[in-house]
């Protein structure tokens, strides 16, 4: 039943084939399962590991064992709502369960086929609760074509990828294929670049392919660096297979023998299930010498970053790999032709790679009629921040930001209003009210002043700062500029400190168009991407939030309610009963009163921490 | 009974345009023990100070005090004149009127109270002064330099080429200091050894100068002039008059190990036992090779809480990467530290999400709590404290991880945090 992965090695397609044919058969599809999400956030912050112990330990105490699945899988995408555990095969969805609830559920649900009432998941707009998953409003207008399949596998069992079609794509191009139609159908597929750059992968990998030199790479980039975006983690735990058999068919689509993956230093558990399926994959004859008995040869090495966003950058990444500080080198001549240790080298996003089998195996005419003209294919988007449902999602190009946020996202938290929504990491730009309608897709978003990017999608409501936030990118950007050019490294320093007044009120009307000359300055004189997109969240967030720059600079104000120096909090005589919750909790103990008598917070002491806000029952500290 | 001159300058205006001398001078004149009592214009002038001799000759003085400017202008003028007219110059005093008075004060009414103050002082100072006679003493013509950087040297140098004896003591084996161990000066960024060799050369080689190195002042004793210092000369075992520098004799040490001067030349002599098994175990995962160094470097990190110099030495020599290029490394990425971590890693997630629902304010709290900024360690080493850009676990947000506990936290909650693991 749930072996580890270990089987007999393929000598041959057919042997493989057989192998799978007889495994899906094996496999009643009402069979009856416990899926119980395992994903970095669930694990670690949720102990989803115990939930998975007590069904197990349930099961067995009804003599179930045999007949009912425990499985353990990668992220579910409804983060907000973790640990969620689905009940096959009705698709009963449970969320936010806790070790206690497990009996119930085993009880009722599992043995009996029943909800249980109270812990279901409750709609929100309607109030009512939702039995199944594919009800689930988070879930409906989604198209996971590549995520979807984390909830059907255990991802340290290879046996479990086999089963739901894994693999059949490979076998398909090495049975069937020629390196050049493979890469005809990448092209037709019309398959651009997921880590941002967007770029034609069919292009890339031809040129690659053309490339003179015996020696090539495939590299997978897993540094995922930009903050508030975790797709490519995910995959790479959930479904880690779905990335290798990508890169699989990649190297034989350009002609080369080795491969890397590139992780983040962040990602221990991405390392350590794209690990395990490395060698059960070389276990099976599926990677490694002699793929498949054709004589394909083909190994993966994982190289950890060591914390350092610049090494998503593909030139800097590959000096990491080479063992070198992580500094990128101008592109003149592409990584195509002179990439690691000068060697043809192709590089794509995790993502990109795991869109690879699903082309292959539905056809290129099938994927670019999804989408739209110039970006087709879905994406999947880290959709985080104020929004009341956050979580991974996966939606085809094409679809408005008013869906993903209101429909899918299920609207601002706390029923506050919504202000912009940030893409594309530090690289982009935010998106104000006004565009909410613009449709998700590589062109128009740039149009708008902000990118695709990798897929991190922040929401942002009345009580962000917009200067904050323009500050906070670019605070990002010069700690993690590598230094090289001078106009990034110093300019970037500027930009800092000339935000960093404004938000203590100490800036001036000169400062935004000083602003705006020294974001040209750093575009033009960078070499590598990380300069080049640096002045994005500032001009972004002047376009389309100038009012609030002003306030800060003419009026000393903070509208938000964010920049420390410009605010105040006081508490509100109406509204305070003189409990003495928040006089207690300060930490500097700055607020003065006597119990039922109205409270007060005395200005030169208080560091504006918001500690009192958060724990007043009653509303009545006042920022302003 | 005294007989005292007061001579009250004008300064030209320095003093007069503040200070009203006609009056200090009138009022001086009342002072029991004063005889004479005048202004001028400029007493430090040949006139000036005729007034003065002959106010001596003729009033017998037995004291004089001139209000003028500072003792530090003019006082050697006024005794040499006193003594020229035959009386004691260190009966002769000078009233600071002007750099202590007119200058610093702008009302004129108070500045001439204060002047007449300070004179009526100096006045009755002087009536209590004894004569003193300046004797020679002979000063032994050679002079101690303590320190042979290149102060040192230099004051070496300067004094015997003077032509007076120099004794130069410095602690280390070699004079040269930190200057030798630069590779430029600033601001002509002139090569520092080039110009500082051939000084080190002349002093050795100076007949006047005689060099003690591995040597240390022991004691002084004595006074200005004639002062007597031990010397103690360190063991050195070398007779310094044979040795050439080769170094055959440090290569040849059988307990060579010399950290104050340099590590050892195998790094290999710097691991213990068990040290070397770990980190050749590391090794042995990815090559010994240079492109190894990054993913050797984690796992260190990883099994000792940070990067050793010992066994970043032992890597460079073990994967042929220079030093200077695996401390490039280990600084570049963020993964790394070169100072040992406390027992609990706190890593504030400081990602956009985390930041957007509020994530400094939980990071100013961890500050004021631990009482460290990020990229320390409490002072009990029990917590290290940094900040990541995104854990990925966004839905959690603000996000703090405790070694590979993952929290999502507010501001109000840090304090409960800390305190399980305590």
């Amino acid at each position: 039943m749930n072996n580890d992965g270990k089987g007999k090695r393929f000598e041959s397609i057919g042997q493989f084939l057989a192998f799978q044919q007889e495994l899906i058969s094996s496999r009643d599809p009402k069979r009856r399962l416990v899926l119980v999400c395992r994903g970095t956030s669930c694990l670690y912050a949720n102990k989803s590991d115990r939930i998975v112990e007590a069904a197990k330990r349930e099961i067995e105490k009804r003599g179930m064992a045999g007949q009912v699945e425990v499985k353990a899988t990668g992220c579910l995408g409804f983060c907000e709502q973790g640990p969620i555990v689905l009940i096959r095969p009705q698709g009963i969805f449970y969320p936010r369960v806790k070790e206690k609830d497990v009996p119930r559920i085993v009880e009722e649900s599992v043995l009996q086929g029943r909800a249980v009432e109270e812990l279901l998941y409750t709609d929100p707009s309607t109030g009512t609760k939702v039995v199944y998953e594919g009800e689930i409003p988070f879930y409906r207008k989604q198209m996971p074509l590549v995520f979807g399949h984390n909830k059907e596998i255990d991802p340290k069992n290879i046996d479990d990828y086999i089963a739901i079609g894994g693999y059949k794509a490979l076998a398909r191009v090495l049975s069937e294929m020629t390196p050049e139609q493979v890469i005809d159908i990448v092209k037709a597929s019309g398959l651009r670049g997921r880590g941002g750059g967007g770029f034609p992968t069919g292009r890339k990998w031809e040129s690659c392919r053309k490339a003179k030199g015996e020696r090539k790479f495939v590299i997978c980039n897993a540094d995922e660096g930009d903050p508030g975006a975790y797709m490519d983690r995910s995959l790479l735990e959930g479904n880690p297979h779905s990335v290798l058999e990508g890169m699989i068919i990649g190297a034989f689509a350009i002609g080369c023998e080795e491969g890397f993956i590139y992780v983040r230093q962040e990602y221990p558990l991405a390392v350590e299930h794209f690990r395990m399926a490395l060698q059960q994959a070389e276990e099976r004859g599926l990677l490694g010498e002699n793929i498949l008995g054709t004589g394909m040869k083909f190994r993966v090495k994982i190289a950890r970053g060591g914390g350092a966003f610049v090494c998503g950058e593909s030139t800097a990444l590959m000096a990491s790999i080479e063992g070198k500080p992580g500094e990128p080198r101008a592109k003149h001549i592409h990584t195509v032709e002179r990439g690691l240790w000068d060697l043809p080298t192709n590089l794509n996003n995790v993502e990109t790679w795991a869109n690879v089998p699903l082309i292959i195996n539905r056809g290129a005419d099938w994927y670019a009629s999804l989408g739209t003209e110039k970006s087709k294919g879905t994406k999947i988007f880290s959709l985080v921040g104020k929004v009341n449902n956050t979580g991974l999602v996966e939606v085809p190009m094409g679809i408005t930001l008013r869906e993903i946020i209101y429909d899918i996202g299920g609207g601002i938290k706390e029923g506050k209003r919504f202000k912009a929504v940030q893409t594309g990491g530090p690289s982009g730009g935010c998106v104000p009210e006004s565009l909410i309608d613009l449709p998700v897709d590589f062109e128009r978003l740039t149009e708008a002043g902000s990118m695709m990017g990798s897929g991190g999608m922040i929401v942002m409501d009345e009580e962000n700062c917009m200067v904050d936030i323009a500050r906070y990118f670019t605070g990002f950007l010069k700690d993690e500029s590598c230094g090289k050019c001078t106009t990034c490294r110093e300019g970037l320093v500027q930009m800092y400190a000339i935000l960093t007044e404004i938000t203590e009120g100490k800036g001036t009307e000169e400062d935004l168009s000083t602003l705006e000359d020294l974001c040209w300055l750093i575009a033009e004189g960078s070499l590598c991407q990380l300069g080049g997109s640096a002045p994005n969240p500032v001009l972004s967030t002047l376009r389309y939030f100038r009012s609030e720059y002003e306030a800060h600079v003419r009026d000393k104000r903070c509208p938000a309610g964010v920049c420390k120096a410009l605010v105040r909090y006081y508490i509100d005589q109406d509204k305070c009963t003189g409990c003495t919750l928040c006089l207690k909790r300060c930490p500097q103990g700055a607020i003065e009163g006597e119990r039922k008598q109205v409270h007060r917070i005395v200005p030169e002491k208080c560091v504006k921490c918001g500690i009192c806000r958060e724990v007043c029952n009653f509303g009545a500290v006042v920022r302003e | 009974m005294a007989r005292i001159g007061v001579f009250v300058c004008w300064c030209g205006a320095n003093i007069a345009s503040t200070v009203d001398v006609k009056r200090v001078a009138e009022a001086s004149a009342g002072i029991p023990g004063v005889v004479r009592s005048v202004e001028y214009k400029y007493m430090c002038s040949d006139p000036g100070q005729e007034m003065i001799r002959e106010a001596i000759r003729e009033r017998k003085l037995t004291g004089v005090v001139v209000a003028a400017c500072s003792p530090r202008m003019h006082e050697v003028t006024f005794r040499r004149a006193a003594r020229e007219a035959g009386l004691n110059p260190y009966l002769l005093e000078m009233a600071n009127i002007r750099e202590q008075c007119s200058w610093v004060h702008p009302d004129r009414k108070e500045a001439t109270l204060k002047a007449i103050d300070l004179v009526r002082l100096m006045v009755e100072k002087v009536k209590r002064n004894t004569p003193l006679y300046e004797i020679r003493v002979p000063v032994t013509q050679r002079c101690l330099v303590i320190g042979g950087g290149i102060a040192g040297i230099q004051t070496a140098l300067d004094i015997a080429e003077g032509g007076k004896e120099v004794v130069l003591v410095e602690k280390d084996p070699s004079i040269g200091g930190h200057m030798a161990q630069l590779s430029e000066t600033f601001p002509t960024l002139d090569c520092s050894q080039c110009i500082l060799t051939p000084k080190m050369v002349e002093v050795r080689q100076h007949s006047k100068i005689k060099l003690y190195t591995y040597s240390e002042v022991e004691e002084v004793s004595g006074y200005v002039g004639n002062f007597k210092v031990k010397i103690k000369k360190k063991a050195r075992s070398v007779d310094l008059e044979k040795c050439t520098g080769c170094g055959e004799c440090m290569n040849a040490c059988l307990t060579r190990n010399q950290p104050e001067i340099r590590p050892p030349k195998d790094a290999r002599d710097g691991l213990t036992a068990e040290e070397m098994e770990v980190v050749e175990e590391f090794i042995a995962r990815y090559g010994a090779e240079p492109s190894s160094l990054i993913q050797v470097l984690q796992d260190v990190n990883l099994r000792f809480r940070y990067l050793p110099e010992n066994i970043l030495r032992y890597l460079a020599q073990r994967l042929g990467v220079s030093l200077p290029k695996v401390y490039h490394v280990a600084t570049f990425y963020t993964a790394f530290s070169l100072q040992p971590r406390g027992e609990h890693t706190i890593k504030v997630c400081l990602g956009t999400a985390c930041h957007a629902r509020g994530a400094p304010l939980v990071l100013a709290e961890m500050e004021r709590v631990l009482g460290i900024r990020p990229g320390h360690t409490t002072p009990d080493l029990k917590f290290s404290l940094e900040t990541v850009n995104c854990v990925g676990c966004c839905a959690l947000g603000p996000v703090v991880v405790v070694d590979n506990d993952y929290h999502s936290v507010k501001p109000s909650k840090v304090e409960a945090l800390l305190s399980r693991y305590q």
